[in-house]
């Protein structure tokens, strides 16, 4: 290049970006520690992600071994609203005296499993359907895209408070319902992917060979093609549940008292928020957006991670 | 001489390839010069940088981490400049061991200062032809607007039933048959050759200085690729528009160019008149140049069903540019003699006989 | 003589549009014939090549004789055996005789598999290989396909197009084939690697003795690679027979123009002497009009100096594929030289 440029600029130039060239014969990309391999954001969102499912652990570990300031559900009328940081509740107590901390704790569980289920539900019903539809395509395809388009015009809340009335108001029947309303998109994610794939010849290719259909789909499709989509679909999914049921727990129909979730404390602490007493319900709104926003950028580091290198 | 309409002098234009994390030298070095009424074809294979250098022309080359140095001079009639001005104030490159390390560049005030520079140019001065005809006009406008469009935006027919007239000049003048009624055509109406067509006939209408013509005849079929050329050729001579021919296919190169650029591996290896470039009988020739006629199946070698000559190995990346020639990892005519000079050191670009340059140690030595 | 080892009858294949809930009641109208009656057969350790322009089918040929589509009508019939209306499952086995190189490098280049992987897969598909195996098969592979052992660890994005297409070949040996049908395995590729690719196919073939259906648009190469060529027009074979009566005696306007504009572009050294032969009575549009009758006749310079006869256009007319001596076929009512 001419030297003139590498002397002295003109002016400073501040939004200047950086492309480095990596060493090896095209770059070698291998040899690059992991944070320049990656982008920081995604590795640092990954991190988060990662963080908030650590937490879920310690929640389980701690209930199981009993590890908590207080027991979550023990009732002290001494202590009525203790204000964060006072002595013996870190994060304060709510009405009836119970330590938040603990409560918090052990909230995360009543999301766990329940969302694990509708996730499972969502996607192992998508994949089969997308599978299907993209796969088979001609008339299986019509039916099921008939199928989702019904499901999908149905409104999720409604639908689940017909559950509810016609049960109990129970999480797990909730979560299934969930899981059911959460195929369609999962299933035409997959089927899109496969046209995709299809359009490039991908599919043609495999079944020209002579493999096995089973190997197409397992291997190829699922494992190589869909893994980033699953991954970003299953953390979304664990979002939406915790969201779902802060937002039923708020109507009544979600965990029942004294059995503590973040959506009947906030529910609860709500009460007393006008009062001046902000921190029973503040607390697990702040821990559902965090664990929230946790999921989602989870999903979105290991789909960058999974998906940009290499494909361009 | 009259000074040539356009002359690009030490062209270097380099790629960031994001997924193999290293520079592409798409263009290295190139100089070159059309002249007034001349047609300059350039001839080479995928990544020798010729697509990249009508880009660099057009400045097309903004986007991401692409960075043009050298000098392009465009001395037409109405506007005099070069178009590369100023341009490396937004750049900083290091680099170690003839090997770019890294390369600082302020994005957006490299747009904006190249789309200042290219505002007068662009459609107007400098036309250009692309590869897929479909592709580059809009589907949901009559080709007969989009042609109409550009009269008016580029030419002094300002009303829009003069540029209406105009239009349908040109669509005649590229052989579309029945212009008024393929005015109102949409381009998914019309077959490739037709679309091709449409596309040379919008970008005359502007009444370019040059025109540029990137890959005109690839992608479409044999009998309509050979009616593409003939048009050409025809419009060649009628409206005498100078113009820079981009082809990876040798044919269409020798039928249309007056002077001929081969290049390989970013780098211009021969430069000279058509007839001495690319004609069978001459004896000095650039090997590269000479393998690349030797790879087309003869009629001899088809009747006799023999194995095509082939040139070994691969096209040179140009992310790993060697030391010495780029052609030496697939060259046959090295010698004893020259086959150090040949590894390690890069040849210049040497007359061999006038006006006709080669990059070459076995005949320029 | 060699035996036949695929027998095309009257195979035709329609595509249809607007699919939907409604498909079964318009279906009849919407009905688009890609590939139209086409009949040929292909002897054991030869090649045929398919040559038309863009949209003429030729592809479609191709993937329905392996098999890829489902043919509305015709027979196909490998190696002894109608494969016509074999089920998913039963054509398996058979996959490991018949293999289809695809047009586009990346088809079968898993971009997340390297080299060694993909060919593993491929080895393995047909029998239950060790890992020791398998690697030594996939080496011996690129051996055939002349790649470098040190090209096993990469991944397809980091080849050259030369390199993919050699890797496309390697995985399509690793099964065994004894017939393969090549789609356009050229046109993606530059013109000093194109002639390896070409070397590499007749190499091929003389070693292995494989049969190839040559499906291009580059007549040069066809010319070069085929014993027998077939030229289509719209979904229809409208001449057959030795490359060399196509090329050099061809009977079918079609054909006499496809070949003429080659000459007419790639003579350089008729271009530079100045003594092309223009043949500007040939001059095709290039448009195409549904026709009746011959498919070829809107744009048929033959049609047009006959004055436009009736036949030509006459809908209950359209020329069949006749005998012109010497298996030489020709489906035209005024073949040239006649």
């Amino acid at each position: 290049m001419t030297a003139g440029r590498v002397q002295e600029p003109e002016r400073e130039i501040i939004f200047m970006k950086k492309y480095i060239q990596t060493s090896g014969e095209i770059g070698d990309f291998s040899t690059l520690p992991v944070w320049q391999k990656y982008a920081i954001a995604d590795l640092v969102y990954v991190a988060y992600g990662l963080l908030i499912v650590a937490l879920v652990v310690v929640s389980y570990v701690a209930g199981m071994f009993a590890w908590l300031p207080y027991d979550p559900q023990q009732i002290n009328m001494d202590a009525m609203m203790a204000p964060p940081l006072s002595e013996g509740y870190l994060l304060g107590s709510d009405f009836m005296g119970r330590d938040i901390l603990s409560r918090l704790i052990m909230g995360i569980q009543a999301y766990f499993l329940p969302g694990l289920l509708a996730v499972s539900i969502s996607l192992s019903g998508g994949v089969v359907l997308g599978i299907l539809s993209g796969y088979r395509g001609g008339r299986v395809e019509t039916i099921i895209t008939y199928f989702t388009n019904l499901v999908d015009s149905f409104p999720r809340l409604v639908l689940i408070l017909l559950v509810v009335a016609a049960f109990k108001p129970d999480i797990y029947y909730i979560m299934v319902v969930m899981g059911i309303t959460g195929i369609p998109t999962v299933a035409t994610a997959i089927a899109n992917k496969i046209r995709f794939l299809a359009q490039k010849n991908f599919i043609e290719a495999a079944i020209a060979l002579g493999l096995r259909t089973r190997v197409i789909i397992v291997k190829h499709i699922l494992w190589y093609n869909c893994r980033a989509l699953l991954i970003i679909h299953a953390t979304i999914g664990m979002g939406e549940a915790i969201l779902l049921e802060t937002s039923l727990s708020y109507l009544g129909f979600g965990v029942q008292e004294p059995v503590s979730s973040w959506g009947n404390m906030v529910q609860s602490g709500a009460n007393y928020f006008l009062q001046g007493n902000f921190w029973p319900s503040t607390a697990p709104a702040l821990a559902i957006m965090f664990t929230i926003l946790g999921f989602n950028l989870l999903g979105d580091g290991l789909n960058n991670i999974l998906e940009d290198r290499r494909e361009k | 001489m009259t000074q040539p309409l356009l002359k690009i002098e030490n062209l270097q234009t380099y790629f960031y390839a994001r997924s193999k994390h290293s520079f592409v030298r798409a263009v290295d070095g190139v100089s070159l010069e059309v002249g007034q009424r001349e047609t300059v074809g350039v001839v080479g294979e995928s990544g020798s940088g010729k697509s990249i250098t009508a880009m660099s022309i057009m400045g097309l080359i903004g986007a991401g981490p692409g960075v043009i140095s050298g000098s392009i001079h465009f001395a037409g009639t109405r506007v005099r400049q070069n178009l590369l001005d100023g341009l490396d104030k937004y750049v900083r490159i290091t680099e170690k061991n003839n090997r770019v390390m890294a390369v600082s560049k302020d994005e957006s005030g490299w747009q904006k200062h190249s789309e200042k520079l290219m505002k007068n140019l662009r459609g107007k001065e400098i036309a250009m032809i692309f590869q897929n005809p479909r592709a580059s006009l809009n589907p949901y406008i009559t080709v007969g607007e989009q042609i109409t469009e550009a009269v008016r935006l580029h030419t002094e027919n300002k009303s829009v039933k003069e540029a209406r007239e105009r239009a349908i000049y040109w669509l005649e003048q590229v052989k579309i048959d029945s212009p008024r009624l393929r005015f109102n055509a949409y381009p998914s109406d019309m077959s490739g050759g037709m679309c091709q067509r449409a596309m040379i006939a919008m970008a005359l209408s502007s009444e370019p200085a040059l025109l540029i013509a990137d890959e005109p005849t690839t992608g479409l079929d044999a009998t309509i690729q050979s009616k593409i050329v003939g048009l050409l050729e025809e419009l060649k001579y009628e409206t005498g528009i100078s113009t820079l021919l981009i082809s990876h296919d040798i044919s269409v190169i020798s039928r249309l160019a007056d002077r001929v650029a081969v290049m390989y591996g970013g780098a211009v290896v021969e430069y000279g008149p058509a007839k001495s470039v690319l004609g069978m009988g001459q004896p000095t020739k650039h090997p590269y140049t000479a393998a690349l006629l030797a790879s087309v199946p003869s009629e001899q070698k088809i009747r006799d069903k023999a194995n095509l000559q082939t040139i070994e190995g691969d096209v040179l990346d140009t992310i790993n540019v060697p030391a010495g020639c780029r052609f030496y990892a697939r060259c046959n005519r090295v010698t004893p003699e020259i086959r150090e000079k040949c590894a390690t050191l890069h040849p210049g670009l040497k007359e061999v006989s006038p006006g006709h340059q080669m990059r070459c140690w076995l005949h320029c030595s | 003589m060699s035996r036949t080892i695929l027998e095309v009858k009257q195979l035709s294949k329609y595509f249809h549009r607007n699919r939907g809930i409604f498909s079964a009641l318009n279906r009849r109208s919407d009905a688009i014939p890609a590939v139209d009656n086409v009949s040929f057969y292909l002897r054991e350790n030869e090649t045929m090549g398919l040559v038309g322009e863009s949209g003429c089918g030729k592809t479609t040929v191709g993937r329905t004789i392996l098999r890829l589509t489902r043919p509305t009508s015709g027979s196909i019939i490998f190696d002894g055996r109608d494969i016509t209306r074999l089920s998913d499952s039963e054509l398996r086995p058979l996959r490991k005789d018949m293999q289809f190189i695809f047009q586009d490098l990346d088809a079968g280049l898993n971009p997340k598999m390297r080299v060694q992987d993909i060919l593993r897969e491929a080895v393995s598909v047909f029998e239950r290989l060790s890992d020791a195996e398998a690697a030594v098969k996939s080496r011996m592979l690129l051996d055939q396909v002349n790649l470098k052992y040190s090209k096993l660890s990469s991944y397809p994005s980091e080849l050259s197009g030369g390199e993919k297409r050699r890797v496309g070949i390697a995985r399509v040996l690793a099964v065994g084939a004894k017939m393969i049908v090549a789609d356009e395995p050229t046109s993606a590729l530059d013109v000093s690697i194109q002639a390896q690719v070409v070397n590499l196919l007749r190499d091929l073939q003389k070693q292995l003795g494989l049969s190839y259906l040559f499906i291009s648009h580059d007549l040069q190469v066809v010319e070069l690679m085929s014993h027998k060529v077939a030229v289509m027009y719209l979904g229809r074979i409208v001449e057959m027979g030795l490359t060399e009566r196509i090329a050099g005696a061809a009977r079918h306007p079609y054909t006499y123009i496809l070949w003429s504009s080659l000459v007419d572009k790639h003579n350089l050294e008729a271009v530079q002497t100045g003594k092309v032969d223009r043949r500007a009575a040939w001059g095709v549009f290039d448009f195409e009009r549904p026709a009746s009758g011959c498919r070829f006749a809107p744009r048929c310079p033959v049609y047009e100096r006959r004055g436009r006869p009736a036949e030509c256009t006459d809908p209950a007319n359209e020329p069949q594929l006749r005998d012109v001596g010497g298996g030489h076929q020709v489906a035209c009512h005024f073949p040239l030289g006649s």
